[in-house]
């Protein structure tokens, strides 16, 4: 048994860093996963600053403390739908294959590739906290801070990129897992990804207070620019595990499939 | 098919299949049917020995592809049962994956990876040890010819070069059976005839492998025995000798000097060396009854008779004839083989 | 000449719908995101306009148009890449009308989405602008796909590969973005309030904006199309000598 979860361990980390790699040798593709949040968070913080002047505005010392997480949560969901594209073009192309008739378990496959969205994500939640902290955003609850998110936004990466995975696995397409992009947009849109909900215009106002991604965002957000407070970071570790769970369960659900159906 | 009479290529015989001893790979009624009511296998028994090579060979669409990925637990069967290597694929794939080697149609390599980290994830893929894995990695890799590519990008590598990394990567935990699914579709002739080399090789070291192709030469030069598959079913099982045997005998071709009555006089001696056939644009034409050994003897004969040969040619029957012979159509691709084999 | 090619950059659309489908989507998608996302921010002083909608639709319809002219260069660098385009170097059209050809399909299909987005803008509430303010705003869409297709076309033939499709698009989305697009001049922080007083594109955004928060006026309305007519000429300049580079 334990040899069996060594084994597996093993394959995981190998797949894993063959994914990180993959990214890494395409920089042109990889880069506008970084720059263009980055950019987006530049405009916004300056376009939109004096937001932290309306009433009910979250008492913070700047706007890029509060678009921050914003900032990380969209150029994680980017990153995962790149992830997902990438693994779609490996089962397109029948790399997977090639995996599959190899004695492993086939979630090490799946676990491989999420595996290595996390990872990505907790560099680019690095990469935010250090680009926040130059331009003048401040952290809450310090250096405890910078690695709880660091953390959670693996977590959620992991759990965002086992929905991308699911649709690669059951459409075998890259292009329609790339034509789902617009929904990332979506759904931060219906989030306070961006904005606090209790401003936002209803009903997308309304949908940001049920939305767990709204849950995700405000955990990171809070040791940013607020104390810890155990409501907040319990919501979000359970929207990334409710997430996870639902992604996880949908590649389970591909995977049976695939080799029922032969696609 | 046309051929030298002296290049005939002699062949010991198809290992006998001993009912007591474990077969490599053994069917019974296998069958796949997708959804629309699509039956791509239909009730295929085939069984194949250890240490055999088994050519699969059809047109495309025949069922070839499916039925190697019911054998690579890549698909579930939707009727019937096979074993590959003693375990059944459907009932303990995890034992077949470990006793299986597969290199696929599409030769499926990662680009961006090199060929040396490539043979490193699929050893780690197969729990072989990071030592043990860059000793056995750089051994094949020097075996299939890649040692000065081994550690540039794959998507930098021609088609034959990565149907050789494909082969050495499905070699790297020493499997028991080498599944190959047309594995030089594409290639140049050089580039095929490397891997025709490269999989008698493997096969004298003592592997098993099941080839599935569409191209006559391929199976007739690399097989022991041939299975022809066709709207899914197995129309024909045997050696290739035995099966073109099966279909007809070969036939000489004959053009003699110009002489006055050389034809009458030619019918006469060949008609003691088999069924003389109707002569066509001066092309004289004899059913060989007892095989090409009598090639000699004739051209013998004939000069005893003062008649002078200025051409021959032996005529075989091909697979293609066999293919012929069970379905009433030629199989795809055979032209297209027969053009790139020359 | 440029007939046909408009044609054929239009029958694109037609047989390939799918992918028109995103770039049509796309601009409504955003308009409605950051609307909802954005809209309390009429509630600062300095906001001459209690309708963030009708504050951002031009914006909106700006980057729409920039995202088909930079789509135009995509699509070029495909005909470049694939072969297709040394046929029409070799065809005895002068290189000014080839150019034509491209751009003038490009400001025809920037409609599209603008058309689409004014739907979805008015059923959202937003201002109705008056025909002439209507038809000032989306003449300027017209001249921003312009430019945006002379700098896709630019690109295309300096690079000659559609990898460089991020840096066509992120071009755009950036001279759109860094202008008066969030917020009035007045409200905006830190260096974006210096970049987007320099930016003429902030000329474009801000005539494109004056019948649906207010009166069209000629004083705002010539530095944006001086604007357009402008960097339209630069770029084409750009674009017609990368042109001549192919076959030099």
């Amino acid at each position: 048994m334990m040899e069996r979860l060594a084994t597996n361990a093993r394959v995981v980390a190998a797949l894993g860093r063959r994914s990180v790699i993959q990214t890494l040798r395409r920089p042109q593709l990889a880069a506008p996963l970084i720059l263009f949040p980055t950019a987006l968070l530049a405009i916004q913080t300056a376009g939109a600053g004096n937001a932290v002047n309306l009433p009910q505005f979250p008492p913070v010392d700047n706007f890029l403390s509060f678009m921050l997480a914003g900032a990380i949560v969209q150029a994680v969901m980017m990153t995962g739908n790149s992830g997902a594209i990438a693994f779609a073009i490996d089962i397109e192309m029948g790399f997977t294959d090639r995996l599959f008739a190899a004695p492993i378990s086939r979630y090490a496959v799946v676990l491989g590739r999420l595996v290595a969205t996390a990872v990505l994500g907790g560099i680019i939640a690095v990469y935010f906290i250090v680009l926040g902290l130059i331009f003048g955003a401040s952290l809450n609850e310090g250096l405890l801070a910078a690695l709880w998110i660091t953390i959670l936004v693996a977590a959620a990466a992991l759990a965002f990129g086992s929905i991308g995975a699911a649709i690669a696995l059951r459409t075998n397409s890259a292009s329609v897992v790339q034509g789902i992009f617009p929904l990332v947009f979506v759904i931060l849109f219906l989030s306070d990804a961006f904005f606090p909900a209790n401003l936002m215009l209803d009903p997308a106002g309304w949908v940001a207070e049920y939305n767990p991604l709204s849950f995700v965002v405000n955990g990171i957000r809070e040791p940013i620019i607020a104390g810890w407070s155990l409501d907040t970071q319990l919501k979000a570790i359970a929207s990334v595990i409710g997430i996870g769970i639902f992604g996880l369960t949908l590649c389970r659900y591909a995977l049976i499939g695939r080799v029922r159906r032969g696609v | 098919m046309h051929g030298c009479v002296t290049g005939l290529r002699g062949r010991s015989g198809p290992p006998v299949i001993l009912r007591d001893t474990v077969a490599a790979i053994e069917t019974q009624q296998l069958a796949r049917e997708f959804e629309g009511g699509i039956v791509a296998v239909d009730g295929v028994d085939l069984e194949v020995a250890e240490g055999e090579i088994y050519g699969f060979l059809g047109p495309n669409g025949a069922g070839k592809t499916t039925t190697v990925r019911m054998l690579t637990t890549l698909l579930q069967p939707t009727g019937g049962r096979a074993n590959v290597a003693g375990f059944d694929v459907a009932q303990d794939p995890g034992a077949v994956r470990r006793k299986i080697g597969v290199a696929l149609q599409e030769a499926a390599l990662d680009p961006l990876m090199t060929g040396r980290e490539l043979l490193q994830l699929q050893a780690t893929l197969h729990g072989i040890h990071k030592k043990e894995s860059q000793e056995r990695g750089q051994w094949l890799l020097d075996r299939v010819g890649l040692t000065l590519a081994a550690d540039r990008r794959v998507g930098t590598y021609s088609g034959g070069m990565r149907r050789r990394l494909d082969l050495a990567s499905a070699l790297i935990h020493r499997p028991e059976v080498l599944f190959l699914d047309e594995p030089t579709t594409g290639l140049d002739p050089v580039s095929r005839r490397a891997i025709w080399e490269e999989v008698r090789k493997l096969n004298a070291e003592g592997n098993t492998v099941f080839l599935t192709t569409q191209y006559l030469e391929e199976a007739d030069q690399l097989a022991d025995r041939v299975g022809i598959i066709s709207g899914g079913k197995l129309v024909a099982e045997g050696t290739p000798t035995a099966l073109k045997a099966d279909v007809g005998k070969p036939h000489l071709e004959l053009c003699l000097v110009e002489q006055a009555g050389k034809e009458a006089r030619a019918e006469v001696v060949l008609a003691k060396f088999g069924r003389p056939m109707p002569a066509r644009d001066g092309t004289l034409m004899v059913e060989l009854e007892h095989g090409t050994s009598e090639v000699g003897p004739i051209v013998v004969a004939l000069n005893q008779a003062g008649l002078d040969v200025e051409s021959l040619d032996l005529v075989q029957p091909t697979l293609d004839d066999v293919f012929v012979h069970k379905t009433g159509q030629h199989l795809e691709g055979s032209q297209q083989a027969e053009a790139v084999a020359e | 000449m440029v007939l046909a090619l408009v044609r054929r950059a239009l029958n694109e659309i037609f047989r390939v719908p799918g992918a028109a489908i995103p770039g049509i989507l796309a601009p409504a998608i955003f308009f409605l995101g950051l609307t909802s996302v954005f809209g309390s921010l009429t509630l600062l002083p300095g906001f001459d306009t209690h309708s963030y909608q009708s504050f951002l639709i031009p914006v909106s319809m700006l980057q729409g148009a920039g995202f088909t002219g930079a789509a135009t260069g995509v699509n070029l660098a495909r005909d470049i890449e694939q072969g297709w385009f040394d046929r029409l170097l070799a065809a005895p059209a002068p290189r000014p009308v080839l150019l034509a050809g491209l751009v003038l399909s490009a400001s025809l299909r920037s409609l599209l989405p603008a058309t689409f987005l004014l739907a979805v803008g008015f059923a959202v509430g937003v201002h109705w602008p008056g025909l002439l303010g209507l038809l000032l705003a989306l003449f300027l869409v017209m001249g921003m796909a312009v430019v945006a297709a002379t700098w896709g076309t630019s690109l295309a033939f300096r690079f000659k590969t559609q990898s460089a499709a991020p840096l066509m698009q992120i071009g755009m989305l950036l001279a759109v973005l860094t202008t008066t697009a969030y917020a009035p001049q007045n409200l905006l922080t830190g260096w974006l309030q210096t970049v987007a007083k320099y930016n003429p594109v902030t000329q474009v955004v801000d005539a494109a904006r004056q019948g649906f928060v207010g009166t069209v006026t000629w004083s705002d309305t010539w530095p944006g199309l001086l604007t357009l007519v402008g960097l339209a000429a630069l770029l084409s300049f750009f674009a017609l000598r990368g042109m001549h580079r192919m076959t030099a």
